[in-house]
C-alpha cells in the first residue's frame, strides 16, 4: 500500500465515522464539532486530489465561519437534548434501511460502470498553480456566475439582517461620543451658593 | 488495489446516504437537520472535485467554489430563520410545530 | 466578454442596479414616504420591460449566447421574462396597502422581491448547469426570507423553516444529479451536454437524471414531493404567497425546459416515464384533496399542485407542441394565481388574513366588482370555456393526445371536471350566500385598475388566445 492510499483510507475512515457521529450523537455541540472534523478530513482528501485552493477555502469558510455560526446558534438556543432525540429510535430502522438501499444502489452504479477502471491521473508538476488557474477561470469564463454569486451573498446579508435585527433596545446603555465631546461645563457642574449656616446645622444634628 | 475514480465517488455516495439517513433520523431537531444538509453538500462537492481531477480540467472545481459560496449564504439565512422561530416559541422541536397541520 | 454580451443581459443589469439603488435610498426615506419604494419598484419593472422589448433583435427566432455560453437569450426567455415583469408589477400594486396594515417592512419586501425577480431572470436565461443552480438559489433564498418576514408571527416563521429545510434538501438532490451529469459528460454547458449524450447514454447518466427530476419535482411542488406547498402557502403572509405562488413557477418551467429538453433531450425516454407518474399523481391528489379544504390558501395550494401536474403533461410529451402548451399554461397560471391572491390581499385589509372560505360569503353584495373579478379568476382556474384557463388545459390535453397517450388525456379531463367543483363552490359562496359581515371594502384606485386588468385578462387571453399561443409556439 502506497503512502497515497494510506492517506486516503485514513482520512476517508475518519470522514465516514465523523459523518456518522454528526447524525447520531445526542448533543448538538458535539454534532457541530464532528462536522468540523468531517470538513477537515475532506480538505485533506481534496489536497490529495491536488485541489489546493478549494481545500483551504473549505477550512477557512466552513470551519472558520459557517461552523462557528452554527456553534453560536447552538449555544445561544437552550436546547433540551433529551427531547431533541425523541423519536430517534422510532425512525432508526427506516433511516438505516433508506441509507443502505441508497448506498447500495449508488455503489452498484459507481463500481460496475467503468469508474473503477479509471486510475488516479499522475500529479502535475506545477501543482501550486491551481489557485492561479482557478482564479483565471473565475474572472474570465465564469464572470457572469461570479457576479450572481456576489448578489446571492448580498441577499444573504439583507435577509439575515431583515429577520434578526430588532433595532436598538431602548434599555440598552450606550455612549454617544459626539455628545460626550460637545459637553460644556454647565452641563456637568452646578454651582450652588450655600448659606453660611451649614456648620451650625451639623452641630444640631450631633 | 490502487486508487480509482470509484474510490472517491464511493466516498461521496456514502456521505450522501448518511446525510439522507440523518434527515430521516433527526426530523425532530432542526439544527441537526441543517448539519445533515451541509453533509449532503459536502458529498456533492466530493463528487465534483473527484470528477474535475479525473477529467483534468477545472470546471468541476469552479462549480464547487460556487456551491461553497451559496451554502454560506444559505446557512446564514437558515440560522436567522431558526433564531426568529426560537424567539417566537422558545423551542426548535418539530413536534411543537402544530400551527400548520400537514 | 464583449459589449454585445452586456447588451444581451441589459435587463438583468438594470434590475440589479435599480434594486441596489432602492435598497440604499430606501433606508433614508421617512416612514410616511415609504410608498415611494413601491412606486420606484414598479417603475423599475416598467423600464426593464421597455429595455427588454427595445433590444434591437435582428432575427427574433435567433438564440444568442453570452458570457462563455453561461447565458442564453431566445424567444422563450423574452416572453417568460416579460410575463414575470407584468405579474410582479401587479403583485407589488396589490401588496402596498397590505404591507402597511400588517406592518411588514416595506423596504425589505420590495428589495427581496426584486432579488427574487432577478433569480427568475437568471434561471430563465440559464445555459449552463452552474447558472441553473445559481438562479435557483437566487429565487430560493429571498423566498425563505420573505415567508418569515412577519417575524413575530409563529405561523409564518414555522412555514419559513419548513420551506427552508425542504428547499435546501431539493437543491442538494438536484446538485448530486448535476454532479453525475458533469462526471459523465465533462462539461457544464447544457448545449455540450446535449451533444455528448447524443452519442449514447449510460447508467450513471440515468442516475443523475433521476436526481435532477426529483429536484425539479420538489421545486414545482408536485406529488409526492409536495409536502411543503400547503404549509408554506398557508403560513406565509398573503402578499408573499402571491409572490412565491406565481413567479417561481415561470422560472421552474424554464428550468425544466433547459435541463430536460436543451440538456438531456436525448434521454427523453427515461424522463418521460418519470414525469408521467409525477403528473398523474399530482392531478389526482391535488384536485381531490383541494375539495376537502375549508381554508382558501390551502385550497389554492392543492389546486397549484393539480395545475403543475397539468403543466407537466405538456412537458412530458417531449414535443414542441407540448412544450409550447406547457409554456402557455405556466404563463396563464402565474397571472391567475397573482389575481386570486390579490383578491385575498384586498379582503385582508382589516389586519386579519381573509383566508377562510366563509370570508367570501356574499361577496357580491359587499362589492360586486370584486366578486366579478374573483368569478373570472375562478372560472379561468376551473377551465370554463372562453376563459384563458380553458385554452391552457385544452392545448395540453391536445398535445397529450397527439403523443398517443389517450388514457392520460381521459384522466386529465375527468379530474379537471372534478377540480371545477371547488372553484365553483367559491363562486356559489360569493353569489348565493348571505354575507356574515357588511363592512365596506375600500379599494385604492391603482389596486382597482390592476385587479380589473388582471381579472379581465383571463377573458381577453381566452378570446384572443391566439396571440399568446403564437408567441409560445414560436419559442420552440
Amino acid at each position: 500500500m502506497t503512502a497515497i492510499e494510506l492517506v486516503f483510507y485514513l482520512f476517508s475512515t475518519v470522514l465516514t465515522l465523523s459523518a456518522l457521529a454528526v447524525i447520531t450523537v445526542r448533543n448538538a455541540v458535539y454534532a457541530a464539532l464532528f462536522l468540523v472534523l468531517a470538513f477537515f478530513s475532506s480538505a485533506a482528501i481534496w489536497m490529495l486530489l491536488e485541489v489546493e485552493f478549494l481545500a483551504i477555502t473549505l477550512v477557512l469558510v466552513y470551519v472558520g465561519a459557517v461552523m462557528v455560526l452554527f456553534l453560536f446558534v447552538v449555544m445561544m438556543l437552550d436546547m433540551n437534548s433529551e427531547r431533541v432525540r425523541e423519536g430517534f429510535a422510532r425512525y432508526l430502522p427506516v433511516g438505516i434501511l433508506v441509507a443502505l438501499i441508497m448506498a447500495g444502489e449508488l455503489m452498484f452504479v459507481i463500481w460496475t460502470k467503468g469508474a473503477e477502471k479509471l486510475p488516479l491521473p499522475p500529479g502535475q508538476s506545477d501543482a501550486g498553480a491551481n489557485t492561479a488557474l482557478l482564479g483565471e477561470r473565475l474572472y474570465t469564463a465564469y464572470l457572469y456566475p461570479f457576479e450572481i454569486a456576489a448578489v446571492i451573498l448580498l441577499v444573504g446579508i439583507v435577509a439575515a439582517i431583515a429577520l434578526t435585527h430588532t433595532g436598538r433596545n431602548p434599555n440598552t446603555r450606550y455612549q454617544d461620543p459626539s455628545r460626550q465631546v460637545s459637553t460644556r461645563r454647565e452641563d456637568r457642574v452646578r454651582i450652588v451658593s450655600m448659606p453660611g449656616a451649614g456648620s451650625k446645622s451639623a452641630e444640631e444634628r450631633s | 488495489m490502487s486508487l480509482t475514480l470509484a474510490h472517491f465517488l464511493a466516498l461521496g455516495g456514502i456521505l450522501f446516504s448518511l446525510s439522507v439517513a440523518g434527515i430521516f433520523l433527526n426530523r425532530k431537531n432542526i439544527i441537526i437537520l441543517l448539519m445533515a444538509i451541509e453533509l449532503m453538500l459536502l458529498a456533492v462537492n466530493m463528487n465534483f472535485v473527484a470528477f474535475s481531477r479525473f477529467h483534468g480540467h477545472l470546471e468541476g472545481q469552479v462549480f464547487v467554489f460556487f456551491i461553497l459560496t451559496v451554502a454560506a449564504a444559505e446557512a446564514a439565512i437558515g440560522l436567522a430563520i431558526l433564531m426568529v422561530l426560537f424567539r417566537n416559541r422558545n423551542s426548535i422541536n418539530v413536534e411543537d410545530m402544530d400551527e400548520l397541520k400537514g | 466578454m464583449t459589449a454585445a454580451d452586456l447588451m444581451l443581459a441589459l435587463p438583468e443589469i438594470f434590475v440589479l442596479g435599480m434594486t441596489c439603488i432602492i435598497m440604499l435610498f430606501g433606508l433614508w426615506l421617512p416612514e410616511e414616504r415609504q410608498g415611494m419604494i413601491s412606486f420606484v419598484s414598479i417603475m423599475t419593472l416598467v423600464f426593464a420591460a421597455i429595455i427588454l422589448l427595445g433590444w434591437d433583435d435582428p432575427d427574433p427566432a435567433a438564440v444568442s449566447f453570452a458570457f462563455n455560453a453561461t447565458f442564453v437569450r431566445d424567444q422563450m426567455a423574452d416572453v417568460l421574462k416579460l410575463s414575470a415583469f407584468i405579474v410582479l408589477a401587479a403583485i407589488l400594486v396589490y401588496a402596498r396597502q397590505y404591507l402597511r396594515v400588517f406592518k411588514v417592512a416595506m423596504l425589505e419586501y420590495h428589495v427581496l422581491s426584486l432579488f427574487l425577480l432577478l433569480g427568475v431572470m437568471v434561471l430563465i436565461s440559464a445555459a449552463s448547469m452552474l447558472t441553473v443552480y445559481l438562479g435557483l438559489e437566487l429565487i430560493a433564498l429571498p423566498s425563505y426570507a420573505l415567508v418569515a418576514l412577519r417575524r413575530d408571527d409563529q405561523r409564518s416563521t414555522e412555514a419559513a423553516m419548513k420551506y427552508f429545510v425542504l428547499g435546501s434538501l431539493a437543491s442538494g438532490l438536484l446538485l448530486y444529479g448535476l454532479s453525475m451529469i458533469y462526471g459523465v459528460t465533462g462539461t457544464l454547458s447544457l448545449a455540450q451536454v446535449a451533444n455528448i449524450t447524443a452519442m449514447g447514454n449510460n447508467t450513471v447518466l440515468v442516475l443523475g437524471l433521476i436526481f435532477v427530476v426529483i429536484g425539479i419535482a420538489f421545486k414545482l411542488g408536485v406529488v409526492p414531493f409536495h409536502m411543503w406547498v400547503p404549509d408554506v402557502y398557508h403560513g406565509a403572509p398573503a402578499a408573499v404567497t402571491a409572490l412565491i405562488g406565481s413567479l417561481p413557477k415561470l422560472a421552474v418551467f424554464a428550468m425544466a425546459i433547459r435541463l430536460l429538453s436543451d440538456g438531456l433531450g436525448n434521454m427523453q425516454m427515461h424522463w418521460m416515464s418519470m414525469l408521467v407518474v409525477l403528473a398523474t399523481l399530482s392531478i389526482v391528489v391535488g384536485n381531490l384533496v383541494a375539495i376537502a379544504q375549508s381554508n382558501l390558501k390551502r385550497m389554492l395550494a392543492y389546486s397549484t399542485i393539480g395545475h403543475m401536474g397539468f403543466m407537466l403533461l405538456g412537458l412530458l410529451t417531449g414535443s414542441d407542441q407540448g412544450f409550447s402548451a406547457a409554456m402557455f399554461y405556466a404563463i396563464v397560471y402565474a397571472i391567475m394565481a397573482a389575481g386570486a391572491f390579490g383578491v385575498m390581499i384586498l379582503l385582508s385589509q382589516h389586519g386579519v388574513e381573509a383566508e377562510h372560505l366563509d370570508d367570501y360569503k356574499g361577496l357580491s353584495k359587499r362589492s360586486p366588482w370584486l366578486a366579478l373579478m374573483m368569478l373570472m379568476l375562478m372560472f379561468s382556474m376551473a377551465g370554463v370555456p372562453v376563459f384563458a384557463g380553458f385554452f391552457a388545459k385544452w392545448l395540453v390535453i391536445q398535445a397529450v393526445i397527439d403523443a398517443g397517450m389517450i388514457w392520460l388525456a381521459i384522466l386529465a379531463v375527468i379530474f379537471s371536471v372534478i377540480g371545477a367543483f371547488y372553484y365553483l363552490r367559491v363562486v356559489k359562496l360569493m353569489y348565493f350566500d348571505a354575507p356574515d359581515k357588511d363592512d365596506a371594502i375600500s379599494v385604492p384606485a391603482d389596486f382597482r385598475a390592476a385587479l380589473t386588468l388582471n381579472g379581465s385578462a383571463q377573458l381577453l387571453l381566452g378570446i384572443f388566445a391566439n396571440i399568446l399561443i403564437g408567441l409560445c409556439v414560436a419559442s420552440f
